[in-house]
């Protein structure tokens, strides 16, 4: 098709449909078929259920291994007093983030790499997804360390929890069935919530978590480099390039519209309060630590927390919480691997490659890329933490610098895919969707790009 | 296949997009980017080997 012909037409009009239907377009359709009789029913909380998904996977996904071990330090370095409400609004900015993904997927029927590529140019499109592929590798590391971690609590052998997680994570991909997938996932993901239990054993003061929401204290030892290296870290643990990756794909490959986008919205909101509510609960669950005044600043994994827990919360609050630990590093390996899938795929379809359907309704025959890409990078990622003397601490790091350094670019991105008037039509970003959504991209990429260089040189800011 | 709109089909979704025509100002913005990705990737590979040379 020559440019001149592609120019002559709507952008994402679609020709006719003289192309043999794939199988991914008939499970997508009866998907659909399903959410139109819910719709014509007028059955609110069915049509919710349908419809949900992504946003509660994408937020949950996100109360990863590494994200609940910050969520523990920081609770027992400083109580529930500041952190409690700042983990709120940092999910509150998540939301704002995710709802326009959600609505970039929707426009256009295309995946965030997809976009990219097409719109910005093989640079970018390149950079998008190496950059997001690397880093997920990386941070695949760390949650086969938080499945090690919470299956060494348990007295399971290492390479145990980490066969195990492995044939969790592919086995799922065995579905070929992106609703089946999504499900399978959700229930795994209900589990995040045992913090909330883990949290009700610390028997928490209600008062002075009443008292936290509403003065944002108290802080204890005030603004230093390590609170402020806290603070960074619970946004670097609430806002990472895969979400929008993942969660415009998934909304992609669900097949939703925008008429859905009121309960899409519902669904992503669902999931935030959900991912904070389990974030606040291991900030609780912890608190008792910093009474106890513990040092917890060797502590290297989840399960060194629910150790130093058990005398402190008994030892069922300690077994969920290194239950949790091992949920959050588990549903995160899946999401995060699945968003390796769509970025890389999507970026090779843009750049006209065969072979590169993307989709978790595809065929392992249609599907040997994307299904290829989460396979090899999860088998890769669990090989490496069983290395005796692997570099896993090192591994750590840079999957945050990476993370939070390179979060700008994402976040700049997505913010101008959102203003872009010829894909998005109507649902293109307004006045004050780029407001907030500006303030908040700005805000996320300054403070991540500060993280980022405080970890690469952790003396910038003195002691 | 009614139940699809008809840019969700695969074959709608691979047609080919055009380049964005990008402004003066989103053009600066994109090579500040380049700048910024270029000064950040030695920061990321320095964090790493740093953190090798590090005793664990």
């Amino acid at each position: 098709m020559s440019e001149a012909s592609i120019d002559s037409e709507p952008l994402l009009d679609c020709a006719p449909a003289i192309e043999a239907l794939t199988r991914e377009d008939v499970l997508r359709a009866t998907d659909r078929l399903n959410v139109q009789k819910s719709r014509a029913a007028k059955s609110p909380l069915r049509l919710l259920w349908l419809l949900s998904g992504p946003g509660i996977l994408v937020m949950i996904g996100e109360n990863d291994g590494p994200s609940m071990v910050s969520y523990a330090t920081t609770g027992a370095t400083y109580g529930i007093g500041f952190f409690a409400p700042f983990i709120l609004l940092t999910f509150l900015m998540a939301f704002v983030v995710q709802e326009m993904a959600v609505r970039v997927g929707v426009a256009t029927h295309r995946g965030h790499a997809d976009l990219i590529f097409q719109r910005f140019g093989p640079f970018w499109g390149y950079f998008a997804m190496g950059d997001l592929v690397f880093g997920n590798l990386l941070t695949l590391v760390t949650e086969f360390i938080a499945i090690q971690a919470g299956g060494l609590y348990f007295g399971v052998p290492a390479w145990l929890s980490v066969a195990g997680g492995v044939v969790v994570v592919i086995g799922s991909l065995a579905f070929r069935r992106y609703a089946t997938w999504e499900r399978a996932l959700m229930g795994l993901a209900a589990f995040n919530l045992l913090f909330v239990p883990a949290a009700l054993m610390a028997h928490p003061d209600p008062q002075a978590l009443g008292r936290a929401f509403a003065t944002w204290g108290p802080l204890p030892g005030g603004v230093s480099a390590s609170f402020l290296t806290l603070l960074l870290a619970n946004i670097g643990a609430t806002v990472t390039p895969w979400m929008i990756f993942f969660q415009q794909s998934a909304v992609v490959d669900k097949g939703l519209t925008a008429a859905d986008m009121p309960q899409s919205r519902a669904d992503t909101g669902i999931g935030a309060v959900l991912a904070a509510v389990a974030a606040i609960a291991t900030l609780v669950a912890t608190a008792p630590l910093f009474v106890a005044k513990a040092d917890v600043s060797q502590f290297a994994n989840g399960a060194d927390f629910a150790t130093a827990l058990a005398p402190l919360i008994g030892p069922t609050g300690a077994t969920l919480f290194a239950l949790g630990i091992l949920e959050a590093g588990l549903v995160a390996a899946m999401t995060i691997s699945t968003s390796s899938s769509y970025a890389l795929a999507e970026t090779m379809s843009a750049a006209r490659m065969a072979g590169t359907a993307h989709s978790l309704n595809l065929d392992f025959a249609q599907g040997k890329l994307f299904y290829g890409a989460a396979i090899v990078s999860t088998i890769l990622a669990a090989g490496v933490v069983l290395i005796p003397g692997a570099p896993l601490l090192a591994m750590t790091l840079t999957v945050n610098v990476i993370a939070t350094l390179l979060m700008a670019p994402a976040l700049l991105l997505l913010l101008l895919l959102a203003n872009d008037r010829e894909i998005m039509g109507e649902l293109a970003n307004g006045r004050l969707g780029n407001l907030t959504g500006g303030a908040i991209v700005i805000a996320i990429s300054v403070v991540g790009a500060v993280y980022g260089a405080m970890t690469a040189f952790p003396g910038l800011l003195g002691k | 296949m009614d139940a699809l709109e008809p840019g969700q089909l695969v074959s709608a979704t691979r047609r080919p997009l055009p380049r964005r025509a990008l402004s003066q100002g989103i053009l600066a913005l994109l090579w500040g980017l380049r700048i910024y990705v270029l000064i950040a990737i030695p920061v990321v590979v320095y964090a790493f080997v740093q953190a090798l040379l590090t005793p664990q």
